[in-house]
């Protein structure tokens, strides 16, 4: 019969693996988590002044009602609103800043995160020459935006139909929050 | 075993992505621009060779039946702290590399050479192995790179050369150098299927250069026996 200790041993050794990894790893965060606080909210300050630039911008209360593809909502000083959508792309969600106007017309939009297909969708969140012409068609749209095939404005970029349909619907949805606040 | 020997053996002979065939899920997805190569590169080679040192140091006192749980435990730990570090400190990679660095976890080149080679040898073979195999590793990534961005978006050096503010940058601006007029790139090779061609072409010229150089070391044997 096999003794206790056997049993034991390779349970505590374990156990204090796991504690030098989580000790260390408590230590790192701590030197961390401001850094990348503050990165993330740099980021998005940036996001948010490419697409509607104003002195300072503050949060507005949703509450419940607001529907499910906005994450967020800022009135900029000086009129307008900034809006974070999350929609639904190709490959996972994208996350993207629109600028409205206080004539609620779009006045540019930004994409902050998304894992579109490099080369194709990807294309929607780079700054690249590509990326900006493709953005700029959504300045100045208004009402419901949409790519070409379904009947709108917007040419969408090739091979990545399903990116340029999600981020049409994400203009869409913060134009209509816009008008409901406005 | 000496240095000489390890280092062909990461590079070439046992090399981990072109020989060993591990690895492969992030080397497909990743390997379309050579700033996310070299990164994911450079992630893997300091996490496999901390990695390394760990095991090797701690492998009398892992008991048998727990071995892979440790394993997996100390994996875990150096992947989550270079995935805060780059977080913190080039952002611009973490976003590039998005859920590939959390998956190191996960790759098989770092538990393989744990449970193959560190778990059973010193620290300073271990060290060294895992140095090696991950410029091995390294140089495939930086090899699928190129030849994916060159033919795939026509640009060499994507994200990291011809930057926004400077030549060399690292805060994801760079355009890279452009080879191929835009519009004109071969786009499916920068998609997961292309990574497998391209996988399949490197494999294939590395199994050839092998084979020649083994058919001359066998004829330069024989004449010396005759």
């Amino acid at each position: 019969m096999k003794k206790a200790i056997d049993f034991i041993k390779p349970a505590v050794i374990l156990l204090l693996v796991a504690a030098v990894v989580a000790l260390v790893l408590g230590l790192v965060d701590m030197m961390t988590r401001d850094r990348i606080a503050d990165i993330a909210e740099q980021t998005k300050t940036n996001a948010m002044k490419a697409v509607l630039d104003a002195e300072s911008y503050e949060q507005i209360d949703l509450g419940a009602e607001a529907p499910a593809d906005i994450d967020e909502a800022y009135a900029a000083e000086g009129g307008g609103w900034v809006v974070q959508v999350t929609e639904t792309g190709s490959q996972g969600a994208i996350t993207m800043m629109v600028g409205v106007d206080a004539d609620l017309a779009c006045t540019g939009i930004s994409v902050t995160t998304s894992s579109e297909t490099a080369g194709l969708g990807a294309i929607a969140s780079q700054a690249s020459a590509a990326g900006d012409a493709f953005r700029g068609q959504f300045v100045g749209q208004s009402g419901t935006v949409a790519v070409t095939k379904d009947g709108g404005q917007i040419n969408a970029l090739t091979g990545a139909t399903i990116t340029s349909r999600a981020i049409s619907t994400g203009v869409t949805s913060a134009l209509a929050l816009c008008e409901t606040l406005g | 075993m000496n240095a000489k020997k390890q280092l062909t053996e990461g590079l070439i002979t046992n090399n981990p992505v072109l020989v060993q065939q591990i690895g492969l899920c992030a080397t497909m997805a990743i390997s379309t621009t050579l700033f996310n190569g070299i990164g994911m590169g450079l992630s893997v080679l300091i996490i496999l060779t901390c990695c390394n040192v760990v095991v090797s140091a701690i492998r009398k006192i892992i008991p048998g039946q727990v071995r892979l749980a440790i394993f997996v435990v100390v994996i875990a730990g150096f992947v989550t702290i270079v995935d805060l570090l780059l977080q913190a400190f080039i952002p611009a990679l973490s976003s590039a590399l998005g859920v590939f660095i959390p998956l190191i976890v996960v790759n098989c080149i770092i538990i393989g050479r744990a449970e193959a080679f560190s778990s059973k040898e010193g620290v300073f073979l271990s060290f060294r192995d895992g140095v090696f195999q991950g410029l091995g590793y390294t140089c495939v990534l930086v090899l699928m790179c190129l030849v994916r961005e060159l033919l795939g978006s026509g640009t060499i050096g994507g994200g990291i050369l011809n930057g926004a503010t400077s030549f060399f940058t690292l805060d994801g601006t760079g355009a890279g150098i452009r080879i191929i007029p835009e519009g004109f790139g071969a786009g499916a090779l920068v998609l997961p299927f292309g990574g497998f061609l391209t996988l399949g072409c490197l494999m294939a010229v590395m199994q050839y250069a092998l084979r020649k150089s083994n058919e001359k070391k066998a004829r330069k044997e024989k004449e010396v026996k005759e």
